[in-house]
C-alpha cells in the first residue's frame, strides 16, 4: 500500500509537514499546559515525602535521646531525693537529741533551783519559827511572872503592855 | 492516498495537502490538549480524580521509557513519550466514533487510519533516535555503531533502520485501517440489507467496536514501547 502511494498517486509532503508541526506544537502545547506543572508536582511531593521520612528519623532519635536523657535525669533526681531525706533524717535525729538533751538539762536545772529555794525557804521558816518561839517562850514567861506580881504592879505591866501593843500598832 | 474511499486535496505552496488528514489531526490534536488541559488544572500536593488520572496516565508512560531507555536520557523523553502516547490514543479510537463520510469523501476519521501519518511519526521517531545518538555518543561513535559487531554488517544495519521505519509506521496504520475498514463494512451491509439485517448487524458492530478500542490502545501502546526502544539502542554504544 505504501509503495502504492509512493508509486501510483501522489505522496502527500504537506500531510507530512503538517503531522509534524502539529505533534511538536501539540507537545510543547502540553509541556506548557500540563508536563512542566504536573512534573513539578510530582518531584515536590517526592522531595517532600524523602523529607517527610528524613525528618521522622530524626524526630524519632531525637525523641530517644530525649528520653535517655530523663531516664539519666530522673535517675539523678532519685538520687538527689534519696540524699536529701537522709540528711533530713540526720538532722532530725540530731535535732530530736539535742532537744531531749536540753529539755534534761533543763530540768535538771530546773530541779536543782527549785532544790534550793526549797531549802532557803526551810531555813527561813526554821529562822522564823526560832524567832517565834523565842517570842513565845519570852510572852509565856512573862505571863507566869507576871502572875505572881501584885495587883499594882500587874496593872503597870499590863498597861506598858498595852503601851507596847499601842507602839507596835 | 486512496485507501478506503477518495479524499479531498488542494495545493498550498507547491505542496499537496489531503483536507481529510489535516482535520482529523488538528481535532486529534485539540482533543488531547483539551484532555490534558481539563485534568491538569488546580494541581495540589494531595491529588484529585483529575490531577490521579493525569498522574497515573505520566507515571505509565515515563514507565514505559524508562523500562528501555536508562539514566538522564529518560527524563527529557518523558514528554515526548506522553505526547505520542495520548495522541496515538486519541488519535487510533477517533475513527471509533467519530467517522465523517459527506457525498464519499473523507473529512473526518482516526488519522492513523492514514499511511502518511503513521510514517510520518515513525520517521519523526527514527529522527529523534539518530539525533539522540549523535548527540549522546558523538559522530564517530554513532556512525560506528553501524559497523558493530564487524563491518559487512553494515548492510544488515542499514537495512534494519529501514524496516523498522516500515515496520513501526505500518504497523500502527495496518491495526487501526483494518479496523475502521471492517467497521465501514459492518455498517454498509447493515444499510444495504434491511432491517433484518440492520438487527443482525447491531451486536456485530458493537464487538468489533470494543475490539477497535482495544487494538487502538494496545497498538498506541506497542508504539511508544517499540520508539523507545529504537531510541535507546542509538544511544548506547553497541558491544
Amino acid at each position: 500500500m505504501f509503495s502504492y502511494s509512493v508509486v501510483g498517486a501522489q505522496l502527500y509532503v504537506g500531510d507530512m509537514i503538517f503531522v509534524m508541526i502539529a505533534f511538536i506544537v501539540l507537545m510543547w502545547l502540553i509541556k506548557l499546559v500540563a508536563w512542566k506543572p504536573i512534573t513539578k508536582m510530582m518531584q515536590n511531593r517526592s522531595d517532600k515525602i524523602a523529607n517527610d521520612i528524613d525528618s521522622a528519623k530524626d524526630s524519632r532519635t531525637k525523641a530517644a535521646e530525649l528520653a535517655q536523657q530523663r531516664q539519666v535525669e530522673l535517675d539523678k533526681t532519685r538520687e538527689d531525693a534519696s540524699g536529701i531525706i537522709n540528711t533530713a533524717k540526720q538532722n532530725g535525729q540530731q535535732q530530736r537529741d539535742q532537744i531531749v538533751e536540753d529539755a534534761r538539762n533543763e530540768a535538771s536545772n530546773l530541779k536543782s533551783s527549785a532544790e534550793k529555794d526549797i531549802e532557803q525557804q526551810r531555813q527561813e521558816a526554821l529562822a522564823n519559827s526560832r524567832k517565834d518561839v523565842a517570842s513565845l517562850s519570852i510572852e509565856i514567861a512573862s505571863k507566869i511572872i507576871s502572875k505572881q506580881l501584885n495587883e499594882d504592879d500587874q496593872k503597870g505591866l499590863v498597861d506598858s503592855y498595852i503601851e507596847g501593843l499601842g507602839k507596835q500598832k | 492516498m486512496t485507501i478506503g474511499g477518495s479524499t479531498s486535496t488542494f495545493n498550498f505552496l507547491g505542496l499537496t495537502f489531503n483536507l481529510g488528514n489535516i482535520i482529523s489531526v488538528t481535532i486529534a490534536c485539540v482533543i488531547v490538549l483539551a484532555l490534558v488541559f481539563a485534568l491538569s488544572r488546580h494541581l495540589t500536593m494531595k491529588p484529585g480524580k483529575a490531577q490521579n488520572v493525569l498522574e497515573y496516565a505520566v507515571d505509565f508512560t515515563n514507565g514505559i521509557v524508562n523500562s528501555s531507555v536508562s539514566g538522564e536520557a529518560a527524563k527529557s523523553l518523558g514528554l515526548w513519550g506522553f505526547s505520542l502516547f495520548m495522541f496515538l490514543l486519541v488519535a487510533n479510537l477517533q475513527g471509533l466514533f467519530l467517522h465523517v463520510d459527506i457525498s464519499g469523501i473523507t473529512f473526518v476519521k482516526s488519522p492513523t487510519s492514514d499511511p502518511v501519518v503513521t510514517m510520518t511519526l515513525s520517521l519523526m521517531t527514527l529522527t529523534l533516535a539518530q539525533f539522540l545518538g549523535i548527540r549522546t555518543l558523538g559522530y564517530k561513535g554513532h556512525f560506528e555503531n553501524y559497523l558493530k559487531p564487524f563491518w559487512p554488517f553494515i548492510i544488515v544495519n542499514l537495512f534494519e533502520e529501514f524496516t523498522n521505519f516500515l515496520t513501526l509506521g505500518l504497523r500502527l496504520f495496518g491495526n487501526i485501517l483494518s479496523g475502521e475498514m471492517l467497521l465501514s463494512m459492518i455498517t454498509s451491509m447493515a444499510m444495504n440489507g434491511g432491517p433484518k439485517m440492520w438487527i443482525a448487524a447491531f451486536p456485530l458492530e458493537l464487538a468489533w467496536q470494543g475490539f477497535s478500542v482495544f487494538i487502538g490502545c494496545i497498538q498506541a501502546y506497542v508504539f511508544v514501547v517499540l520508539s523507545s526502544v529504537y531510541i535507546s539502542r542509538k544511544i548506547e554504544l553497541e558491544d
